[in-house]
């Protein structure tokens, strides 16, 4: 059924805490370690102090790490999800990412075939993510606790990676954040309240619509309704 | 060019009187560091602290030939010719001198720890009271004033001596060269080259790993890597990520514009 006649629930709210628990989070540690990636945030360290900022640093460590755990629990629908549409990456997700990049700029690129409950490129953002966190927190547990029990030799390539892993995660979620608020607004909906627009839905995710009717959530007849409203 | 100097440990000659430590702790003003309980054992500290710069380590050994063996080595930073600490310092912090003495600028040092972590002998401690690192500095200040280093002065059994490199080193074969005709077949001067070479040298009579000391450490490449690679990548990643987002919003912009036309 539809909400308003026009919206479909799409994630559920233990999902949406997730993922703006995860969000601000990762925003926070990045900048509460920018001063040491680059000199022109140096000015941070001396606005709050550098031992005030790393021990911030190691406060949003604590809930970026404990925030998928604890929404194993409380948003397990939605990270099993994650899990399962990351797994069934296939043809359609492949052309989807050679034929869209035409949006980016505005374009409405024709042949993209239906998409499931992530597109492709959404797919390969969630596993990017989540190699990412994996590796963000080993490293970063590593130079966190490593002293006297993990040889230098190795605590010493943590600093890179580390490094790496936040540039890369950063430029990724800017991606993110552009498609989210420049190219599909309707989908910020999603990340607010839960629900999407059923035509946002049927236009960019075919497949979940057809999986829905199929499971007899909504009909045929109500999203052709809600599109033409 | 300033002369280069070094600091030779004779583990060979020491007795372990620990007046080093205490003339260390004195000239650089180290409060008492009581961090390592008292369990009748005869080692003061089990590590260095970031207010126990200088430390002699005492290790109980039986060799191959059953004989008893007790080890006095004086651990401290090596000062290495190539200094990891220094390389990879994100603030510059940590200076090599020209004499070869690697000093931390405490002004500038944030305690972000990345020298504990990329120093190849484990030295460096931050401090987490003052939030910055920690470590020997040579007594650079005694030396610019025609001084020797604290811990060599106080030293009685002639086992710390302080000159110039080349004095030291030669000294050193000396001592290793009297050390295998006392039967020390492994007697060897550590001077590491996969970190340039050391300013804090030390006379061996066996091999260094007898003394817990890497055979053949190396200045380690993931410094390279970070400096060259991964900060220029970082930056380049998320300012390229604003800069192409921003692009592409504008292009959308006149796309759509053209449209409505």
């Amino acid at each position: 059924m539809l909400v308003n006649k026009k919206y479909i629930k799409r994630h559920k709210m233990g999902f949406v805490y997730f993922h703006w628990i995860n969000a601000i989070s990762f925003f926070l540690l990045f900048l509460t370690a920018l001063p040491l990636y680059t000199d022109t945030f140096r000015f941070l360290y001396d606005m709050f102090g550098a031992a005030t900022l790393q021990y911030a640093h190691r406060v949003f460590a604590v809930i970026f790490i404990a925030n998928p755990i604890i929404g194993l629990v409380t948003a397990n629908d939605g990270i099993m999800r994650l899990v399962k549409e990351v797994l069934s990456f296939g043809r359609d997700d492949i052309v989807f990412n050679q034929k869209f990049p035409a949006e980016l700029i505005g374009k409405e690129p024709e042949g993209i075939p239906p998409q499931s409950f992530y597109n492709g490129g959404e797919k390969m953002n969630i596993l990017l993510q989540a190699v990412l966190w994996a590796l963000l927190v080993i490293s970063g547990a590593v130079l966190w606790f490593g002293e006297g029990l993990v040889s230098p030799a190795i605590r010493t390539w943590m600093i890179p990676l580390h490094s790496i892993c936040a540039g890369f995660g950063f430029a990724a979620a800017i991606g993110h954040i552009y498609l989210a608020l420049g190219v599909n607004p309707d989908s910020m909906h999603g990340m607010c309240d839960g629900t999407v627009k059923a035509s946002y839905a049927a236009k960019h995710h075919g497949k979940w619509i057809d999986e829905l009717v199929a499971e007899g959530k909504v009909t045929r007849e109500e999203i052709k309704q809600a599109v033409k409203n | 060019m300033a002369q280069e100097i070094a600091m030779l440990h004779d583990v060979a000659r020491c007795s372990a009187c620990r007046a080093c430590m205490v003339a260390c702790k004195q000239w650089h003003d180290l409060p008492a560091d009581m961090s390592t309980p008292f369990e009748g054992q005869y080692q003061s500290h089990a590590e260095l602290t970031p207010t126990t710069w200088n430390l002699i380590q005492m290790n109980e050994r039986v060799d191959s030939a059953g004989k008893f063996h007790w080890d006095f080595f004086k651990r401290q930073c090596m000062h290495c010719a190539d200094p990891a600490c220094a390389k990879g310092c994100p603030e510059e912090a940590i200076e090599k001198l020209e004499n070869g003495a690697v000093v931390i600028d405490e002004e500038k040092c944030v305690g972000c720890g990345y020298c504990t972590h990329n120093c190849p002998f484990d030295v460096p401690k931050v401090n987490k009271e003052t939030n910055k690192s920690t470590k020997c500095d040579l007594c650079f200040d005694r030396i610019a004033e025609g001084m020797e280093p604290a811990c060599s002065k106080t030293c009685t059994a002639d086992a710390i001596r302080f000159g110039t490199k080349e004095e030291m080193l030669k000294r050193a074969e000396e001592r290793v060269a009297i050390l295998k005709q006392e039967g020390h077949q492994d007697a060897n001067v550590y001077n590491p080259q996969g970190v340039g070479g050391i300013h804090m040298l030390y006379v061996l009579p066996e091999k260094p790993s007898v003394y817990n000391l890497p055979e053949n450490p190396q200045t380690p490449d993931s410094i390279n890597l970070w400096k060259d690679v991964v900060r220029p990548l970082g930056k380049l990643a998320g300012a390229g990520a604003i800069v192409g987002v921003l692009g592409m919003a504008a292009l959308k912009g006149m796309t759509s514009k053209k449209e409505e036309k």
